[in-house]
């Protein structure tokens, strides 16, 4: 299957721009990420067995392009986060502290809470997508639940699977 | 609430600021240059020992310069525009796609001043290895016009060390597996001293 470029960006931009901005915290980059993966879709006429697989490309590359600029010496523009989080409509008050206590965890732990609790990805899936071993990105998702239980206590509960 | 409820909450908050538009894409694809911030720390050392190297770039002269850079490999032509430490180069690759790049930055002096780059600076950046992981999972060192797949190269902490030579120049390359590199022209850096 393949979904025409509107049609992909219209349904995962979001989650293209969330995962990117995971890596990299700062909207500028995100949003450069977001538009060179839905570039590259643009520029590919591979086929997807399914949306799935779809999605989990357009997130890969993503990821990988967020980590390019994250890492860049030749950022031209960064934004504060508390700067950026101030122009953000959080529902809740709570959402934003869990908001910033998302982005202080260190990106290997970011990227992979990200996916787990936003993408709703398991172990073996963020393994195969982020390239890194499923027993590692075990102890990472469990290191970064507990970072982040430590920093919201009880606005974090103490889960699950 | 679940954490996961509240965490895709807290996050559905986030929009991209630009829209597709796929104007002008069908011909150019555009992109910056991106460098992890260790190698141009190791850079500040190469520039030192390298503002004599002879660049093989050929001017054309005015404000935009014709160079010759390495693409994968291949030499082509680019051109190159700086302009107070930002730059834009733009060349065709061997498929009639014009590619556009898009970079700059600022560096420091041994005071710790803040500058922006020189065009010097640049090309000597524009010059040095490079880092490229395909969609296939392939993993690519390239250097003028050696590529060397290091896919099955890395050890067992995702390291992999890499060195390149030409022209009498050897630069050496530590890559951690989808998480930055670090160029030196000394000795290999320590995967730890970087990312």
């Amino acid at each position: 299957m393949r979904l025409s470029t509107d049609e992909a960006f219209r349904r995962y931009a979001d989650r293209v721009y969330a995962s990117a901005f995971s890596i990299t915290r700062d909207p500028t980059d995100a949003d450069d990420a977001t538009q060179d993966t839905f570039l590259r879709y643009h520029t590919r006429n591979d086929e997807f067995e399914s949306e799935a697989h779809l999605k989990a490309w357009l997130l890969r590359v993503a990821i990988n392009r967020a980590k390019d600029l994250s890492g860049s010496f030749w950022r031209r523009n960064t934004t504060a986060l508390e700067d950026y989080m101030e122009t953000l409509e959080f529902e809740a008050p709570e959402d934003s502290e869990l908001f910033r206590a998302v982005m202080a965890l260190p990106e290997k732990y970011r990227v992979v809470i990200h996916l787990h609790y936003y993408e709703g990805y398991g172990v073996e899936e963020i393994a195969a997508l982020l390239g890194r071993r499923p027993g590692t990105v075990k102890s990472q998702l469990s290191r970064g639940r507990m970072l982040l239980k430590n920093a919201l206590q009880e606005e974090w509960n103490d889960d699950e699977s | 609430m679940t954490n996961h409820e509240r965490y895709q909450r807290a996050f559905s908050t986030l929009h991209p600021s630009r829209q597709w538009n796929m104007e002008g894409t069908e011909m150019k694809q555009s992109r910056k240059r991106y460098l992890p911030r260790a190698a141009i720390v190791c850079a500040a050392v190469i520039l030192v020992l390298a503002l004599a190297a002879t660049a093989y770039a050929a001017d054309i002269g005015g404000i935009q310069r014709t160079i010759q850079i390495w693409v994968h490999g291949d030499q082509t032509d680019a051109t190159l525009n700086v302009e107070a430490g930002e730059y834009s180069l733009t060349y065709t690759d061997e498929n009639g796609v014009e590619h556009e790049e898009f970079g700059g930055g600022k560096a420091f002096d041994i005071f710790g001043r803040e500058r922006d780059v020189t065009e010097e600076e640049i090309r000597e950046q524009l010059d040095m290895p490079d880092v490229e992981y395909l969609d296939d999972g392939s993993v690519w060192v390239y250097y003028h016009n050696q590529k060397i797949e290091i896919t099955d190269k890395f050890d067992d902490d995702g390291v992999c060390y890499v060195k390149v030579a030409d022209g009498g120049k050897t630069y050496y390359v530590t890559v951690k597996y989808e998480n930055g590199h670090c160029i030196s022209e000394d000795k290999f850096v320590s995967p730890k001293l970087f990312n």
